[in-house]
């Protein structure tokens, strides 16, 4: 059993069925990308397994305790981070702010005990400690005091991986951390990738449109097409997988699959 | 005390402040302070750590990464152990990388991180010498197996366990070291060939820092600044010669990124910056001020004029009318005193700009908000510092007077020869391109230039540089190309016109500026290229061009020009690891476009 079990998840939105009895099992320590075209139900997939949606049949394990019966800030108490497709962050607050707040679990004196004995600020710099080593980690030094709003887009997706990176969690889900990037902002994200599996030993689910990084970086790929699992397995066998290329037709196959432009 | 080698002077230093900050390192955005005893345990440590792993006299490092403590610890350990230090510029692609640590026979290279190793990794098998990989920064090498890669903490300890049983050692080590020693090797930046390694002995820095201390006096109370790269000259004064004499501290930014915001927290108070550098800082104002408020903008048109005209009075040693003080007074609260706090400069004593030829504008710039930036010359071969105008003692357009113990004469064909006690050994394994540099005891700059009445040096170009049009007219282009790159809006220029009938020039817009220019406009553009080739933009580098041409000379002036479309780059072997223009590789990828210059009629 891995740290993930997705046990025959369905999901409708009225008549759409955006997840069709899908399976899969992330074990621990592992970088596991789910891949497919657009909307096949790649981010109502991770939105379920953060407790955003709530799924008609299944079950979610997250070491072995049925997610559906937490609200999504309890799921993220338990060990569940995410990044968004979209960015959502605190465009008012700064960097460190932003950062900071991805802690709130960690801080253990409640809003009440600081306002009425006296605020614990050895506790706010241990967890701003934290987040500065984060913020070496992600290199993101240079925009420590900047507002999110004021920075570019590549950046402010490093951020919302920096709060993710914060809450200190056992399984990451990150959706499409490279979309809308450039070639140099997209190698960057990679390697924060592969630097937080290896260095933090994180556990990883990763949703990504961009095939070329996936089959470099991930060790298992899983592909939804329409709702259903059509393949599972590591990238050298998804990359011959016939079922694989159908859902990918309409795209050039060879480019795409091969890596050949990569882009 | 002996006071004849570098390791001596830094053990003098160590004994007399002790536990008084000697480096600060921002780390976790907290400023980390290193004390000269913490300084000298690190040395102590990785030298004789070095020397168990197998340094001995006379060997040689390479170390490949940003300014850190440890490149400092590194540079001193191996000096310390009779060994000498090579710098290679963190930005180096790997093929560079091998010649400097091939050529230098480096038996260690110290990297600071992942992209470095991965650097020296890839041309290893080229480098049978190289016996171990030492790291800084062990982040992401988790994997790597390479029995070559060591972390520098690892050195360190080796030599502390034999620093425990012998405490003595390191002292005796260094003893052992001879002023004619080999300190350091510098290796020059290869605008034209491959890179030669320069050797300064210990003597050499020794003379050359008596000297330099009486006319650029540096004090323990001063704080500096180490951001330039370590492998050149210059920085390697500023961050490790002068504070070993002075006791000043240094101070090392997060990461090259960070460093405009980290000025404004250490407030240098002696720094030294190339033209590039301190072009960006002007054309930073002058667009910001573009953007301000209204009335913002309106304090700038008031303020900037009576800065000016102080620049003026006071360059030219003129008294100062009382109305003029209290104008300037004034204008020192509304304008000039923020200005100097947001480019981190309001304390800076001593602004020194170098290495390259700077426009008298650009400083004139800096006069006028009250930094009051000299400009000095100098070269790798004779330790750094030539020639200097001191404070009090400026005159723009001139790189000043020889400093004590320097001699400068005018050879017949105009190169400019110099003469002291701090002139190098010679170039490494190139005793050829030795004697063609010093001859009769004058070493022979390359560089072309006059001596004014007064003893000040001009300098003209770089002989080689030269250009000659085919009407006989002998030019120098980086006057031009300085003047141009006065502008906010171009980054860099070349000017071209040798053996043809006028000047012509390649010119390369300044990126974030024009970007920002044309947004202003509403002129779309997606990447780089596409600006560069808006007609719209080049109407407005047209405009910069004419303003820039009233300034010279009819013959002087750029009749064409055409706009880069690609940013020139140091991996694409247009510049060299300090950003200098490599002439030879730009006239010939962009040969189609400069034929084209001539050949069209219009």
């Amino acid at each position: 059993m891995g740290i993930l079990d997705v046990q025959d998840i369905s999901l409708n939105f009225g008549g759409i069925e955006a997840l069709n009895e899908v399976s899969l099992s992330v074990e621990p320590g592992e970088l596991y990308a789910i891949i497919g075209p657009n909307g096949a139900g790649k981010t109502s997939l991770l939105n379920c397994i953060s407790g955003f949606y709530r799924p008609d049949k299944g079950d979610l394990l997250f070491e072995g305790k049925n997610l559906l019966r937490f609200r999504p800030d309890q799921i993220a108490k338990l060990g569940i981070a995410r990044t968004f497709q979209n960015v959502e962050l605190f465009a008012n607050m700064n960097v460190i702010d932003n950062m900071l707040l991805g802690r709130h679990h960690h801080f253990k004196s409640s809003f009440f005990r600081n306002a009425t004995m006296g605020y614990l600020s050895q506790e706010e710099s241990e967890h701003r400690h934290r987040v500065e080593e984060i913020l070496d980690f992600l290199e993101m030094e240079q925009w420590r005091k900047h507002l999110v709003g004021s920075l570019p887009y590549g950046v402010q997706k490093r951020v919302e991986l920096g709060r993710a990176l914060a809450q200190e969690p056992k399984l990451l889900l990150l959706d499409e951390p490279m979309s809308g990037m450039n070639l140099e902002e997209t190698e960057d994200i990679a390697r924060f990738v592969i630097d937080i599996h290896q260095e933090l030993g994180t556990t990883i689910v990763l949703i990504a449109h961009d095939m070329h990084v996936v089959m470099d970086i991930s060790e298992r790929i899983c592909v939804l097409d329409f709702g259903k699992k059509i393949a599972a397995g590591t990238p050298g066998e998804i990359q011959k997988n016939p079922e694989v290329q159908k859902a990918y037709l309409g795209e050039e196959y060879e480019s795409v699959m091969e890596g050949g432009t990569g882009r | 005390m002996r006071e004849d080698t570098l390791p001596h002077i830094f053990l003098g230093k160590v004994k007399k402040y002790g536990n008084r900050v000697a480096l600060r390192e921002k780390e976790f955005g907290v400023w980390q302070e290193i004390s000269w005893n913490e300084y000298c345990r690190h040395v102590r440590h990785f030298c004789l750590g070095m020397m168990e792993l197998g340094l001995s006299r006379g060997d040689h490092i390479s170390i490949f990464g940003e300014n850190e403590p440890e490149w400092l610890y590194a540079d001193l350990a191996a000096q310390s152990a009779g060994a000498v230090a090579v710098g290679v510029y963190p930005t180096n692609p790997p093929a560079e990388a091998k010649y400097v640590i091939g050529h230098s026979e480096s038996i260690f290279v110290v990297c600071d991180d992942q992209e470095q190793v991965d650097k020296v990794l890839e041309v290893k098998n080229e480098l049978p010498l190289l016996k171990k990989i030492i790291v800084m920064d062990m982040k992401g090498l988790r994997n790597y197996t390479d029995p070559m890669i060591i972390s520098f903490e690892a050195v360190e300890e080796i030599g502390h366990k034999v620093d425990e049983n012998d405490p003595e050692m390191y002292y005796r080590t260094v003893d052992q070291l001879k002023p004619e020693d080999v300190a350091i090797m510098v290796y020059t930046s290869g605008t034209t060939g491959p890179p030669k390694g320069a050797m300064l002995s210990h003597d050499n820095v020794v003379q050359f820092l008596n000297n330099a201390a009486q006319v650029i006096p540096q004090y323990d109370t001063d704080e500096i600044v180490s951001y330039l790269p370590l492998c050149h000259v210059a920085e390697r004064i500023m961050s490790v010669f002068l504070p070993l004499n002075s006791g000043a501290t240094v101070n090392f930014a997060e990461s090259v990124d960070t460093v405009t915001l980290d000025m404004k927290e250490i407030f240098p108070t002696f720094y030294l910056a190339v033209p590039r550098i301190w072009e960006k800082m002007m054309a930073s104002v002058i667009v910001k001020m573009k953007d301000a408020t209204w009335l913002k903008r309106k304090v700038y048109q008031a303020c900037m004029p009576i800065g000016e005209k102080m620049a003026e009075v006071r360059l030219a040693h003129q008294p100062i009318s009382l109305s003029l003080r209290i104008k300037y007074g004034l204008a020192y609260l509304l304008l000039l005193r923020h200005l100097k706090k947001e480019l981190g400069l309001l304390r800076a004593r001593f602004a020194l700009s170098g290495a390259a030829p700077i426009a008298p504008e650009v400083l004139k710039y800096f006069h006028s908000l009250g930094i009051k930036v000299v400009e000095g010359w100098g070269m790798t071969e004779e330790t750094g510092i030539g020639t200097c105008n001191l404070p009090g003692d400026i005159k723009l357009g001139t790189v000043g007077k020889p400093i004590p113990g320097v001699e400068i004469k005018i050879a017949e064909d105009g190169e400019i020869l110099l003469k002291c006690n701090h002139i190098f050994v010679g170039y490494w394994k190139d005793p050829e391109a030795t004697a063609k540099t010093i001859r009769d005891g004058w070493l022979y700059t390359g560089d072309v230039g006059v001596i004014d009445e007064e003893g000040r040096l001009k300098i003209t170009d770089r002989k080689k540089e030269i250009i000659i049009t085919s009407g006989g007219k002998n030019i120098a282009p980086s006057e031009i190309e300085n003047r141009l790159k006065c502008s906010p809006y171009i980054n860099e220029a070349i000017v071209l016109g040798d053996g043809r009938k006028y000047l012509t020039a390649l010119i390369q817009i300044e990126y974030d500026n024009v970007a920002k220019w044309a947004q202003e406009r509403s002129i779309p553009y997606t990447t780089f290229k596409s600006l560069a080739q808006n007609p719209e933009v080049y109407e407005m580098i047209k405009q910069e061009v004419n303003q820039a041409n009233k300034d010279f000379a009819q013959v002087e002036t750029v009749k064409k020009f055409r706009l880069l479309d690609k940013e020139l780059d140091h991996d694409d072997d247009e510049l060299t690891a300090t950003l200098k223009l490599r002439r030879k590789t730009v006239n010939k990828k962009f040969s189609h476009i400069i034929e084209e210059m001539y050949s069209t009629k219009s």
